[in-house]
């Protein structure tokens, strides 16, 4: 199970390298051809280049739940480990209302926009949409991965 | 709007932020705070749903101008592993090195290069963070010191062009983004002044060390070698002014540039470095876009309650002036900005103040400055500066460790902010000067 979850945390990591890495291209596109002959300008360089980074920021969103990526703010004093991990917790289940949500209504989401598609390229919208219901759902695992850390080491007996 | 809504302006205020400053202080992060402060919100009232957190986030993912932001991050993380910092780091030490304190001095010019290269200081703090920490420790600096300065310098990479958050100003608030690049350059330079003379007091009382005078052979060769990087901001300054290219499209350039230089002429990036600066790229970037998605969902929010107007009902009447005004904005923004992150900062607090700065006749561009130089201290300022925690990090210390240090050196900046404040010419004399068609 541990193994899976880090093949699939590897995994997004690379999709994140990929995607950073292609939305150099549609707006470079855009610069030549305005520029030079070379190529035409095409009109959909503007438009792929933001689901690139929609994808970029949910793939981003996703990685950073696992490796603790997101900023908090810390107002605490150095804690021990068990408070530190109980805290954790009811940290972690604040985001998994956020995961619930983002999974809830984002298949919504992607349901209301079934028959659409872009304005420029014509590419069917799910195709963004799904990012969200995505997010919800890797939240969750890499969520529930943490929190039976965590409560390992709230079970822990303290040593004596 | 908020004619026969469920929620009074108050009620829901209260809501919103009580939810969002009780969340904040149980560790939650702040991007998933702002989301899940919303939806309380958004179930009480019968004409919201929680969909409108989809439409926001989405909304404010879509956007060509923010690209700038992993572009910008990309840029600074080419220039570290293909060797161009290092050549900036040679020359700054030719420049200022044999001045006491040499290898801080070092550090604040470094930045101000940088600043002139990558528009992020999240960027600078972890590149120079690396650099310098533990350089300076083994010369006999204080580490609290090391770390502070490290931290506060890397805040000029958004006040000196290009700048992000110039950028998400310039795209929110619809000010010309090249009056803002020319805006940014006297003040920044000029905090960067201040911050060497820090130092240079800093190094006098506690005796710090200093490198030999370089000889002018050795400075020129310096100069000789980094021309091509202290090229980057002329190119992507320059191409904004004369329209050459947009905002977002001059920070692809930089990227261009930077690898081009990495991989052409001085030649030491590997396919595996290349890699690893993407990835931080990538995670960096998601991390503070994926904040600003939920941000815009809270400021939706706060606007369709008319909670700003509320807020700021009262102000209008105390009948400042320019300076009163501008000192209040930078007020809000400093208090702001030690909680929350500088761009939903922009989105939420920006828009909250834009009508007051409006009333009272202030510069788009001098209010745009005053509220970016204010945010850009906010990234020092605990208990969520982040470039603080960045140095903090890599120098394995707690905030609190170097706080003294940091409160020191913001005192001179604070005065030239509250200069700027007081004389909106040093801010506007520049792009008065070279642009005029830019301002209003």
């Amino acid at each position: 199970m541990r193994k899976l979850v880090d093949v699939y945390y590897r995994l997004l990591n690379w999709l994140l390298v990929i995607s950073v890495a292609i939305l150099i291209i549609p707006v470079s596109l855009q610069i030549f051809s305005r520029y030079t002959s070379l190529i035409p300008s095409y009109i959909w360089t503007e438009e792929m280049a933001r689901f690139f980074f929609i994808w970029m920021i949910m793939i981003g969103s996703m990685v950073a739940i696992r490796d603790g990526g997101h900023f908090d703010v810390d107002l605490w004093p150095e804690l021990a480990p068990r408070p530190n991990a109980l805290l954790r917790i009811v940290s972690s289940v604040f985001v998994l209302v956020m995961a619930l949500v983002f999974i809830w209504y984002g298949i919504r989401f992607v349901q209301f926009g079934w028959n659409q598609t872009s304005e420029l390229a014509d590419l069917p919208m799910p195709f963004i949409f799904a990012a969200w219901p995505l997010a919800g759902f890797t939240w969750v695992v890499f969520l529930g991965e943490r929190f039976l850390q965590d409560l390992r080491i709230v079970a822990a007996r303290p040593r004596a | 709007m908020s004619g026969g809504a469920a929620l009074s302006p108050a009620m829901a205020a209260l809501v919103l932020f009580g939810v969002f400053f009780t969340l904040m202080a149980l560790r939650v992060p702040i991007a998933f705070a702002l989301g899940l402060a919303c939806l309380p919100v958004m179930f009480i009232e019968p004409r919201l749903s929680p969909m409108i957190i989809f439409n926001e986030t989405f909304k404010s993912y879509n956007s060509f101008i923010l690209l700038a932001v992993p572009f910008f991050l990309l840029t600074a993380n080419l220039m570290n592993v293909g060797g161009i910092t290092d050549r900036l780091v040679r020359l700054s030490r030719d420049l200022v090195g044999h001045m006491p304190g040499g290898l801080a001095q070092v550090n604040v010019v470094l930045s101000i290069f940088f600043a002139g290269i990558s528009g992020s200081s999240t960027a600078d703090a972890a590149s120079q963070g690396k650099i310098f920490i533990e350089a300076q420790v083994k010369e006999g600096y204080d580490l609290s010191f090391s770390v502070a300065i490290t931290a506060v310098s890397a805040v000029l990479a958004v006040i000196i062009p290009p700048s992000i958050l110039m950028i998400v100003w310039g795209g929110t608030l619809s000010v010309s983004i090249g009056a803002l690049f020319l805006a940014g350059v006297i003040p920044g330079l000029l905090l960067g002044v201040v911050q060497m003379a820090t130092v240079h007091v800093y190094a006098k009382l506690r005796n710090y060390p200093k490198y030999p005078r370089a000889s002018m052979k050795e400075v020129f060769a310096g100069i000789g070698v980094a021309v091509p990087a202290l090229m980057t901001p002329v190119i992507i300054i320059g191409g904004k002014i004369f329209g050459w290219f947009t905002a977002t499209e001059s920070a692809a350039i930089a990227v261009l540039y930077a690898a081009v230089l990495s991989i052409f002429v001085y030649r030491e990036m590997s396919g595996k470095q290349l890699h690893g600066a993407l990835l931080d790229t990538g995670r960096l970037a998601a991390v503070a876009l994926f904040c600003v998605g939920t941000a815009s969902a809270f400021g939706w929010l706060l606007a369709y309650y008319q909670i700003p107007k509320a807020l700021l009902a009262g102000v209008g009447s105390w009948g400042m002036g320019i300076t009163g005004t501008g000192f209040f904005i930078a007020f809000c923004f400093l208090v702001v900005g030690c909680f929350l992150d500088a761009i939903p900062a922009i989105i939420i607090v920006g828009t909250i103040l834009e009508p007051l700065a409006r009333s009272v006749n202030m510069d788009p561009v001098h209010f745009a400055m005053v509220g970016i130089i204010s945010l850009a201290f906010g990234l020092v300022t605990p208990p969520y500066g982040l470039c603080l925690m960045i140095s903090c990090a890599i120098a394995k210390v707690r905030l609190m460790y170097v706080l003294k240090d940091v409160m020191i050196m913001l005192m001179p900046m604070l005065g030239v902010l509250s200069l700027a404040i007081m004389w909106p010419d040093l801010i506007l004399f520049l792009p008065r000067m070279i642009s005029p068609e830019f301002l209003k």
